[in-house]
C-alpha cells in the first residue's frame, strides 16, 4: 500500500496531537473519530480479520475518516514492543477495552508512564477499572438498559418500545473526547500526564438528566416521558401523522406550543378553525387539562397535510415544529443542513465519493474538517512503521513473516 | 480553591439558558470559574420542575441544579445599559462566553461577536441555536423534541406503524452540550497556539444529527431508510426480552457456545444447536427467530438471576431496569458517582449525580452547590470592578443588579 501523503493542516486546533488508538465498535472510535476531525493524528491499531462489512462507507466509513490504520498482533512480543515504541511517540492512549487487557500487553497507565512520564491515557470502559460490577461484558444498547432509557421508552400499553440504536455508544464517545481533551489540556499547562478511568456505564446515566435529582430528592418514580413536555409547559406538543408522501405514510410532524402568543399564531395558521376557540382550550392550563381531546383535534388536521409545507407554514408563523426527519429527509432533503455544508464528502480509493456525518461545531478560525476516508486496515504501515518509527522495509517484512505485523 | 484542578483559572461567563447550560456545569466540574449571568428575576431555568418537595420556587429547581452545579451567580439586567456595560468590563477578564440567545439578539445589544472580541481578542464565544448562526432555518422556533425529529433522532425509535417514540431526559440539548464543551476545548488548544479566540457556532441540529449513530451511514452507505424495529437494534444483535420479573435485553454478539449451552442445558435450545448459529452474521439475519427462542427460554428466569449468570459466562446481558435501580447501584456507589452536597438553607444534603470519569491527576469535584439566585452578585462585582456596598446598592436599587 502506498504512503497516504502527511495530514497537515496548522489551522486545525489539534494539529500536533497524536493519539494511539486502540478503541473499537462504536463509543471509542466515535471519541477519536471527534479529535480527528479537529486536527489529532489519529493511529488506529488493529488486527486481521478485521470486522465485516465495507471499510469506507456506511458506519464504518462515518467512525473512522481521517484516521491511520496499522495492522499490529498484540499476542505477539514483537508487536506489543512496537505499540510500546508508537506510545512513546504518542500524547494519547485510548482504549475501550476492560481493565485487564492493557495491563496483560503492559499497556496500561502505570506501564506506560514509565516510558513516557507526561502520557495521558484515557479507557472508556464499559463500566470503568473498579467496583464490583468492574469485569461486566457489555455493549451500548446493554449500558441504555442498565441507565434507565430502554424500560421509559414505551408504547401506550407499558410495553418497551426501543430505542433503536445505541445512544450510550454516542454518549459514551463524547465523553471520552472530552475527557482526552480536558486531560491534555492540563497536561500542556501543567506537564503532567495521567490516567483517566471513564465508565461509558457514567456516561450514559449522566445524560439521564434532571430525573436524577427528583429521584434522589424525590423519591419518584419515574414514569415514561410519552410526549409530555420535559421542558416548558406546551400543548399541543407531540408527534402527529401527516398526508402520505409518495406512497409513504409514515410521516411526522412534530410540535410545540407553549406560549399563549404561540397558541394564538397556532390557531390562525390552521386558519382559526371553530375548536380553536372552545373555552376548553383557551389556557394554557386548559390546554394541558384537556390534552386528549386537543391531540385527537391537532391529530385530525395533520393528517391532512402535506409534513413540509406544514412545518413550512407554522415556522413562518412562529411555532415551534419540524418533521421527524427520515435517513432520506436527514442526509438529501434537509435544506438547513445542505446550506451549513453539514454532511462531509471523502474520495475514496477507487475515486468514487461518498458522504458521512459532518462536524456539529464549526469553529470561525479553526473548524474542523473532513479530509481523508476511513482507512483500509494497514494501509498506513507505511506511514507509521516506516517514517514514524524508521523500521525498514525488510524488517517489516521479518515481523509480518513472525506474525507480528499483518499487511 | 481549584487549584490542581484540570481547568483551573478558566474563566466563564454562562449566559445560556437551560438548552446550554450544561455544558458550562461540565467545565465548571472539572474547575473552571463559572460564573451563571442571570436576570435579576432569575434564569428561566430556575421555573422548570421537578422542585424539591414539589414547592415550586426559584432556589428548589432541580432542573436547575443538575444544570449549574459549581456555578456561582450573578443577576444583570442585560436589557439596560449599564448592566451591558457592566457584563462587557467581566468580558475582559474571561476567556469564554456562552450563549444560547436567538441569533442576532446579542448583537442588537451591542454585545455580538464584533464588540466582544474587541473588548478581548482572546475570547471564545460560544453560540449555541437550535439550527446554528446561518441558514433557512436560523430564525425558526425549536424546543428538544422538535431538534429531536429535524435531527433523525426521533424517526428510528419505537415500533413500525406506530407513532416514534422520544428518549427520557433533553437529548437534543444533552448531545449539544458535550459538542459543544468538546469545542471549547478545541478552541482553547488553537488559542494556547495562536494567541486568539475565536467564534463557535453550534447548531443543535446538526449536534443531534451526529449523535445518532446509524441512520447516515446506513442512507449514504447503501441508499436505505432506517426503520423504527421496536427494541430490535439496528444491528440485529440486540432486543428485549420478558423475564418472570421484568424485561432483559439480549445479547447474542458474546461467546455463542457458552449461551447456547446453558440454553440447551434448560431443554430450550429447539434449533440453536446447529452448526449455522455460530456464525454471527447467520445470528444477525435471522434475529427475529433467535430472539423469539431466546424469549421462551427466559420467561421463567428473575431478571438477576439472568444477569448474574451471564455475566458470569461474560455474555453481555443485561437487566432493562427502571432509573431509580441507580441511586441502589452498587458499581455506581462503589465508584463514588453519587456525590452527597450540603444545602445549609434547606437545612439537608442532596445526592447529585457526578462525573462519569475518574482523573487519578486532576479529578472533578463538587465546589459549591448551585448558587441561589444573585448569590455571589456583590463578590463578582467587588473583585471585577471594586465596587463599594454604597455602589452595589445603587445598581440594585436601579433594577441592574
Amino acid at each position: 500500500m502506498g504512503a497516504t501523503p502527511l495530514i497537515t493542516n496548522a489551522a486545525l486546533p489539534l494539529a500536533g496531537i497524536r493519539v494511539l488508538d486502540f478503541t473499537w465498535v462504536v463509543a471509542g472510535p466515535v471519541a477519536t473519530r471527534i479529535l480527528a476531525d479537529y486536527g489529532a493524528e489519529v493511529i488506529k491499531i488493529e488486527r486481521r480479520p478485521g470486522p465485516i462489512g465495507p471499510r469506507q462507507t456506511g458506519l464504518q466509513g462515518d467512525l473512522h475518516r481521517n484516521k491511520r490504520s496499522i495492522a499490529v498482533n498484540m499476542s505477539h512480543p514483537h508487536g506489543v514492543a512496537i505499540a510500546r515504541r508508537l506510545a512513546a511517540l504518542s500524547d494519547l492512549v485510548i482504549d475501550n477495552f476492560s481493565a485487564r487487557v492493557m495491563r496483560s500487553w503492559g499497556m496500561d497507565f502505570a506501564s506506560l508512564s514509565k516510558l513516557k512520564p507526561a502520557i495521558v491515557c484515557v479507557s472508556m470502559s464499559g463500566l470503568g477499572h473498579t467496583g464490583p460490577r468492574a469485569s461486566y461484558v457489555s455493549y451500548g444498547p446493554t449500558l441504555q438498559a442498565l441507565a434507565g432509557f430502554t424500560r421509559l421508552m414505551t408504547e401506550a400499553d407499558g410495553e418497551p418500545a426501543g430505542y433503536g440504536y445505541s445512544y450510550a455508544d454516542m454518549s459514551g464517545g463524547f465523553t471520552g473526547a472530552l475527557a482526552a481533551l480536558i486531560a491534555l489540556r492540563h497536561r500542556r499547562r501543567t506537564g503532567q500526564g495521567q490516567f483517566v478511568d471513564l465508565s461509558q456505564f457514567e456516561a450514559v446515566v449522566s445524560v439521564v438528566g434532571p430525573a436524577l435529582l427528583d429521584i434522589a430528592v424525590n423519591g419518584r418514580e419515574q414514569t415514561p416521558p410519552g410526549y409530555v413536555s420535559q421542558e416548558a409547559p406546551a400543548a399541543p406538543h407531540g408527534v402527529y401523522r401527516c398526508r402520505p408522501r409518495d406512497g409513504d405514510d409514515d410521516r411526522w410532524l412534530a410540535l410545540a406550543v407553549r406560549s399563549q402568543a404561540e397558541w394564538e399564531r397556532f390557531a390562525a395558521a390552521l386558519g382559526a378553525p371553530a375548536w380553536t376557540a372552545e373555552a376548553k382550550f383557551r389556557t394554557l392550563y386548559l390546554r394541558i387539562h384537556n390534552r386528549a381531546e386537543l391531540d385527537a383535534h391537532v391529530a385530525a388536521w395533520a393528517a391532512g397535510q402535506a409534513a413540509e409545507a406544514a412545518m413550512a407554514d407554522l415556522q413562518r408563523a412562529g411555532v415551534a415544529t419540524g418533521l421527524v426527519a427520515n435517513g432520506a429527509d436527514l442526509c438529501a432533503r434537509d435544506p438547513q443542513l445542505q446550506a451549513r455544508n453539514f454532511w462531509g464528502t471523502v474520495t475514496l480509493a477507487n475515486g468514487r465519493t461518498t458522504q458521512v456525518t459532518g462536524v456539529p461545531m464549526k469553529l470561525s478560525a479553526t473548524p474542523g474538517s473532513i479530509r481523508t476516508p476511513s482507512p483500509e486496515i494497514a494501509s498506513s504501515n507505511d506511514y507509521v512503521l516506516g517514517e514514524l518509527l524508521g523500521i525498514g522495509r525488510a524488517e517489516r517484512e521479518a515481523l509480518i513473516a513472525e506474525k507480528a505485523l499483518w499487511p | 480553591m481549584n487549584e490542581g484542578a484540570a481547568l483551573a483559572g478558566l474563566r466563564v461567563l454562562d449566559l445560556s439558558d437551560y438548552r446550554g447550560q450544561l455544558c458550562a456545569r461540565m467545565l465548571a466540574d472539572m474547575g473552571a470559574d463559572v460564573i451563571k449571568v442571570e436576570p435579576p428575576g432569575g434564569d428561566g431555568a430556575r421555573r422548570i420542575g421537578p422542585f424539591v418537595d414539589d414547592l415550586p420556587h426559584r432556589d428548589r429547581s432541580l432542573f436547575f441544579w443538575f444544570y449549574n452545579l459549581n456555578k456561582r451567580s450573578l443577576t444583570l439586567d442585560l436589557e439596560k445599559p449599564r448592566g451591558r456595560e457592566i457584563l462587557l468590563s467581566l468580558v475582559r477578564g474571561a476567556d469564554l462566553v456562552v450563549e444560547s440567545f436567538a441569533p442576532g439578539v446579542l448583537a442588537r445589544a451591542g454585545l455580538g461577536w464584533d464588540a466582544l472580541h474587541a473588548a478581548n481578542p482572546a475570547l471564545i464565544l460560544l453560540s449555541i441555536a437550535p439550527f446554528g448562526q446561518s441558514g433557512p432555518y436560523r430564525d425558526w422556533a425549536a424546543d428538544d423534541t422538535v431538534l429531536a425529529a429535524l435531527g433523525g433522532m426521533l424517526y428510528v425509535n419505537g415500533s413500525p406503524g406506530r407513532a416514534p417514540v422520544r428518549p427520557l431526559g433533553l437529548q437534543a440539548y444533552h448531545a449539544s452540550a458535550y459538542y459543544a464543551a468538546i469545542a471549547v476545548l478545541c478552541a482553547l488548544f488553537a488559542r494556547d497556539r495562536d494567541g486568539a479566540g475565536q467564534w463557535i457556532d453550534l447548531s443543535m441540529q446538526e449536534a443531534t444529527a451526529a449523535a445518532v449513530e446509524h441512520v447516515a451511514g446506513s442512507y449514504f452507505g447503501d441508499g436505505r431508510i432506517e426503520p423504527r424495529r421496536g427494541t430490535l437494534h439496528w444491528s440485529r444483535y440486540f432486543r428485549v426480552g420478558k423475564c418472570r420479573d421484568g424485561y432483559i435485553m439480549h445479547c447474542t454478539l458474546g461467546d455463542w457456545t457458552s449461551l447456547v449451552e446453558w440454553v440447551a442445558g434448560d431443554g430450550k435450545a429447539q434449533d440453536l444447536t446447529a452448526p449455522e448459529w455460530n456464525d454471527v452474521v447467520y445470528r444477525a439475519t435471522h434475529a427475529e427467530h433467535l430472539f423469539d427462542v431466546l424469549d421462551e427460554w427466559v420467561k421463567d428466569y428473575s431478571r438477576d438471576e439472568l444477569l448474574e449468570r451471564a455475566q458470569t459466562l461474560r455474555l453481555p446481558y443485561a437487566t432493562v431496569r427502571q432509573p431509580e435501580a441507580l441511586l441502589e447501584d452498587e458499581q455506581l456507589a462503589a465508584r463514588g458517582y453519587f456525590v452527597d452536597v450540603e444545602h445549609p438553607e434547606l437545612g439537608r444534603t442532596i445526592r447529585y449525580p457526578g462525573a462519569p470519569y475518574l482523573f487519578n491527576g486532576s479529578p472533578w469535584r463538587v465546589y459549591r452547590r448551585p448558587p441561589l439566585t444573585g448569590e455571589h452578585t456583590a463578590e463578582i462585582l467587588r473583585e471585577a470592578r471594586g465596587f463599594d456596598a454604597g455602589e452595589l446598592a445603587a445598581l440594585a436599587a436601579a433594577g441592574i443588579i
